[in-house]
């Protein structure tokens, strides 16, 4: 078995994926969401010199990116770490096969490096070197920056794999940031200029390159190692067992004939890998209003607050909510032929949303720092989260018809694959909607009748919660068969 | 207790499934056999109304099963794996089915307590999800899920396969004694002629989703199966 024939296999399965047997208008938005990646990645290569250049202008710009290189290897690092997948261990079918291990083992490897995460470094790096060299640096001591900014990133690969999704790693990889950026707040120790050094001594020096090709090579023959002793049914090529915890979950019973559906959708979250991650993502939208609330061209403009202030709260119940039901579609043929009422079914996942955008808003106090007119603007975005927005994200989720494998994780693109041009219709008032509400009483009577049209309109919402979910029900009932033919089929 | 009406379904203008009349009274332990492709689990996904008939009907006790839902409380089903929920411990699952057939907590364990023997000790208590026990297991939990709360119509496609020696013959004495005692029906599919012989008064037999055969077990029934299947199909 040859490297091309291993080739061929991993195109087939690529080719052959649930998410390319797609309509023609999902390819092409597919299509434009990796251009429209690669042309930013693209562009900031060739632009963050001259940025560079135009915000710091009496240092080099070489140095002025290398000074805050740091920054961005951290976020390589976490980005790695939560989203990118180890290679795919699709080796049992050629464990019986004449195929040696060396082979496998080292096909393995070098599959690991196509991934979106290596590509990406590589979009921007090389257009700075060009940059670099058209604006007249040594050719030669830029390949050496090259080499070893890319090694370094080659290594974050490697060494993910060995750490493997560990969380005590995670633990003190972020006590460490935690501690230099601190310490680098208070000024006391400088880290990201003393990585700055080391970085730029790659190019002063050139030879300093042999420091991040040795730590790659290490890095590739543990892996190789790792995996090489572990080619075995019983070891790393079998599943992971994990046995559940005592969970008690008699509190829920308060909450009468919803209630077992609520302890199945606790369990859910808490025992699958994707759920999970939905959970982390949720938590990132909290920090949503960062970005707009700091910034003083955004307070003259308070819809566009509006906007962020949805997304604070509002962060668990869409990423969750627009998967219902597609959470629960590994067993769905079960829940069809029991004696499951929709409306109870709808009501749980309904209780959870909002228990999340109630949890969110609890979390969101320190936003208390910008004034009571944002704190406001937020408690009027969960209100119309709970009143409104929970239904027209049930009512979005119920077209989609994509099955998720619970326990395993997102791949890039994933969330597309439940996209279609009338999911993406249906999203649009959930944001589209409170601006508006909010904007012309705003703009015709006070900024505080905008945000009581706002939150009203939430209140509304829940006064007409049982023709909501009848609405939704009948989605359901009428959409049942394709529903159960959809989920059927592999992702 | 089962009426089948002129049921047909066609993909794409391609018949898989064509039953003219058939009638499963109450209490009947009712197999079904045929090469793969004959139509079996096309008709039980249509006796659970996970698809839609392309003519004609079923009627589960009087119930018309594609026009309403109150079939459901009666009837129970092991088909595959979708019919377990993965991120569940053995004993969750069946407290969750217990809850939705109105069976407390008490009732289902109590209702379990009865197939220890049958679980063989792999199953209870050993706080596995149900995604990481293997297929046999799976099936011995899916099977035992099915019978909770007394169901009066009780499908199991392929409830043999899969199973281990032992497993298969308490299997078959549990079938036997539930049919005798409780009145359930059962519909059976198996590929294994010997047991479905063994367990049901009455196999039909499919082939191209056409009712070929319709026999009352005999002691001559496994021979005349085993001559049906042997000889090559006529096109």
């Amino acid at each position: 078995m040859q490297i091309s024939d291993f080739l061929r296999l991993e195109w087939l399965q690529f080719r052959r994926a649930a998410y390319f047997q797609k309509g023609l208008i999902v390819k092409i938005f597919l299509a434009f969401i990796v251009l429209y990646f690669s042309a930013t990645a693209l562009l900031l290569g060739v632009g963050v010199f001259f940025i560079a250049k135009k915000t710091v202008p009496d240092v080099d710009p070489l140095v002025t990116v290398n000074n805050v290189l740091i920054l961005w290897i951290v976020a390589d690092v976490l980005l790695r770490y939560f989203f990118q997948q180890l290679p795919v261990l699709n080796v049992k079918p050629l464990m019986s096969l004449p195929v040696s291990r060396h082979r496998v083992v080292r096909f393995v490897l070098l599959k690991s490096l196509i991934s979106f995460f290596n590509i990406l470094p590589l979009l921007i790096y090389i257009p700075f070197a060009v940059v670099l060299v058209f604006q007249d640096y040594n050719p030669f001591q830029v390949l050496a920056w090259f080499v070893g900014i890319l090694s370094i990133s080659l290594s974050i690969n490697f060494a993910n794999f060995l750490v493997n999704k560990n969380n005590k790693y995670l633990l003190a990889l972020l006590s460490l940031f935690f501690l230099a950026g601190t310490l680098n707040y208070f000024g006391i120790f400088d880290a990201a200029a003393i990585a700055g050094i080391g970085f730029n001594a790659l190019y002063d020096q050139p030879f300093w390159v042999i420091l991040p090709l040795i730590l790659l090579f290490f890095l590739y023959r543990a892996n190789w190692n790792l995996l090489f002793k572990g080619f075995y049914l019983d070891d790393k090529v079998a599943q992971k067992v994990t046995l559940a915890g005592d969970s008690n979950f008699t509190w829920l019973q308060r909450f009468g004939p919803v209630a077992p559906f609520l302890e199945n959708d606790i369990k859910l979250i808490r025992r699958n890998v994707r759920p999970k991650q939905v959970l982390l993502a949720s938590f990132m939208f909290l920090f949503y209003g960062l970005f707009f609330y700091t910034q003083d061209s955004y307070s003259e403009l308070p819809a566009i607050l509006v906007f962020a202030s949805i997304f604070i709260t509002g962060g668990f119940l869409m990423t969750f909510g627009q998967q219902v039901p597609s959470w629960d579609s590994q067993y769905y043929k079960l829940l069809m032929s029991q004696n499951i009422p929709y409306r109870q079914y709808l009501n749980a996942k309904w209780m959870l949303m909002v228990f999340g955008v109630v949890v969110s808003f609890v979390l969101s106090l320190p936003y208390l720092y910008f004034g009571w007119d944002i704190y406001a603007m937020i408690a009027a975005g969960a209100l119309f989260n709970i009143g409104l927005n929970s239904f027209i994200t049930l009512i979005g989720g119920a077209l989609n018809r994509t099955p998720i494998v619970l326990n395993e994780k997102a791949k890039a693109f994933a969330n597309t694959n439940g996209f279609n041009p009338t999911q993406l219709l249906i999203g649009l008032p959930k944001v589209i909607l409170p601006m508006l509400l909010f904007y012309l009483p705003y703009k015709l009577i006070s900024f505080n009748v905008g945000l009581i049209c706002v939150a009203g309109a939430g209140a509304l919402g829940l006064v007409f919660r049982a023709q909501f979910l009848t609405l939704i029900e009948k989605i359901y009932i009428k959409g049942k068969y394709k529903t159960v033919a959809a989920f059927d089929q592999e992702s | 207790m089962i009426q089948v009406e002129n049921l047909t379904k066609a993909y794409q203008g391609v018949e898989v499934l064509n039953i003219n009349e058939m009638s499963i009274p109450k209490g009947q332990s009712f197999g079904l056999v045929g090469n793969n492709g004959a139509g079996k689990t096309t008709f039980f996904s249509l006796l659970l109304d996970l698809i839609q008939p392309t003519t004609g009907y079923i009627q589960s006790n009087g119930v018309r099963i594609d026009r309403s839902e109150e079939w459901k409380p009666f009837t129970s089903a092991f088909i595959d794996e979708s019919f377990l929920i993965g991120y569940l411990t053995p004993e969750e699952y069946f407290f969750f089915i217990g809850k939705l057939r109105g069976q407390s907590n008490t009732d289902v364990t109590q209702f379990i307590a009865k197939y220890e023997g049958f679980f063989n000790d792999e199953i209870l208590g050993k706080r596995k999800y149900l995604r990481d026990l293997s297929k046999g297991n799976q099936k011995k939990v899916g099977l035992i899920g099915a019978l909770i709360g007394g169901p009066e119509v009780v499908i199991l496609d392929e409830p043999f396969a899969n199973l281990d020696p032992t497993t298969q013959i308490r299997l078959k004495q549990l079938i036997k004694s539930e049919t005798k005692d409780t009145q359930t029906t059962f519909l059976i599919s198996s590929h294994d002629l010997t047991h479905v012989t063994e367990v049901c008064e009455r196999i039909v037999v499919l082939e191209k989703g056409q009712v070929i055969n319709d026999l009352k077990t005999s002691p001559e029934t496994l021979k005349a199966l085993e001559k049906y299947f042997s000889e090559p199909l006529d096109d």
